[in-house]
């Protein structure tokens, strides 16, 4: 068969992509080593906002960020969970902000705040409900939406020790090495979820 | 006469690299929605779509029908580099897949747009591939009636 040579240049292309994507294949596939286990007092420091029973033997918590679409997708299912299996279950949120989300530690702070009047996880359900409103007009606004001293909110979410709190959830997820958000741990174990069916089945198996 | 813009060797090269970019992507995409791990995105577009249902026509994830085009136009394109005569006839075929892709990818967007709530930066880089040899595909055409 007589190639011409722009069919041998075709082939030479084709052949390198191959080799390459064959190359990219067996580094991908390298096994990667388990993700640690972690202890409740690691997962859960002094300061978490919580829900459920603290001495309860299962515990979840999720770390997320407020302006990550999956994880509002995510979040109903986790409710529900939350408050289904409230007797048997400590849930914990921490925060992972992720850089590209430009409102993500304004949320996150405004929840902080909301949670020093009691109302972190009113303000969870609110923040992700809300989505794709947020600005800087929404963030002092919100306050009084949730019906809070707005005051003292204003103080709060801007405080030090709120964007300490957050920096150090932060610090957890980048030296975990968390995968990206929403990122769970049952009992200490990372797990691997894709879908929220995935998590249903995780947590009905450990709260039996 | 004048010399037209683009030659019908050039274009042809291009629209193989552009259907080899678009087989590395729907590969890439493919392989982390069958073995569920997290795509590398600029946003957090893709992992949302990964994890959608509307992603999947009757269970078969999207990028893998991206995959087959694309493949089936690096085929083509190889093909034309063969002889004058397959150069000339299998030209319509590639303008009629590019542009049944255009149709299948701006569906897609779409979805991602209204059903899904968020882009997959692949997917979108993806859509101006297609849309790109569509576009050269038929003015190649179009010179060659």
């Amino acid at each position: 068969m007589n190639l011409t040579g722009e069919t041998k240049l075709f082939i030479g292309v084709i052949v390198g992509t191959i080799a390459i994507i064959v190359a990219a294949a067996v580094l991908m596939s390298r096994p990667t080593p388990p993700a640690p286990t972690y202890t409740r007092e690691q997962l859960i420091p002094a300061g978490t906002n919580t829900k459920g029973t603290a001495s309860a033997s299962a515990f979840l918590v999720e770390f997320s960020d407020f302006q990550c679409p999956s994880c509002k997708a995510f979040s109903t299912v986790v409710d529900t969970l939350a408050e289904k299996y409230k007797d048997k279950l400590q849930f914990a949120y921490r925060h992972f902000p992720l850089d590209q989300h430009p409102f993500s530690r304004t949320a996150a702070a405004a929840a902080e705040a909301a949670g020093k009047q009691g109302k972190f996880f009113e303000a969870s359900t609110y923040l992700f409900a809300n989505q794709t409103n947020f600005s800087d007009e929404f963030f002092t606004k919100a306050g009084a939406s949730l019906t809070l001293d707005t005051t003292q909110y204003e103080k709060d979410r801007n405080s030090d020790e709120t964007k300490k709190k957050i920096d150090d959830d932060r610090f957890f997820a980048d030296t975990a090495r968390l995968p990206g958000t929403p990122t769970f741990y049952l009992n200490g174990r990372q797990l691997t979820v894709y879908d929220t069916a995935e998590l249903i089945k995780a947590v009905e198996e450990a709260v039996k | 006469m004048k010399e037209k813009y683009l030659s019908e060797k050039t274009t042809n090269r291009i629209l193989f690299i552009l259907a080899l970019v678009g087989v590395a992507i729907a590969l890439y995409v493919t392989q982390s929605f069958l073995r569920k791990t997290p795509i590398v995105c600029l946003n957090s577009g893709c992992e949302l779509v990964r994890k959608n249902p509307a992603s999947y026509i009757a269970g078969i994830p999207v990028p893998a029908f991206g995959l087959v085009g694309y493949a089936i136009l690096v085929i083509l394109t190889f093909l034309r580099t063969t002889s004058n005569t397959l150069h000339k006839k299998l030209l319509p075929w590639i303008v009629g897949i590019t542009g049944g892709g255009v149709l299948f990818v701006s569906w897609f967007t779409y979805t991602e747009a209204f059903v899904i709530g968020g882009f997959c930066t692949w997917c979108v880089v993806s859509a101006g591939n297609m849309v790109t040899m569509f576009a050269l595909s038929l003015n190649s055409y179009k010179n060659n009636r």
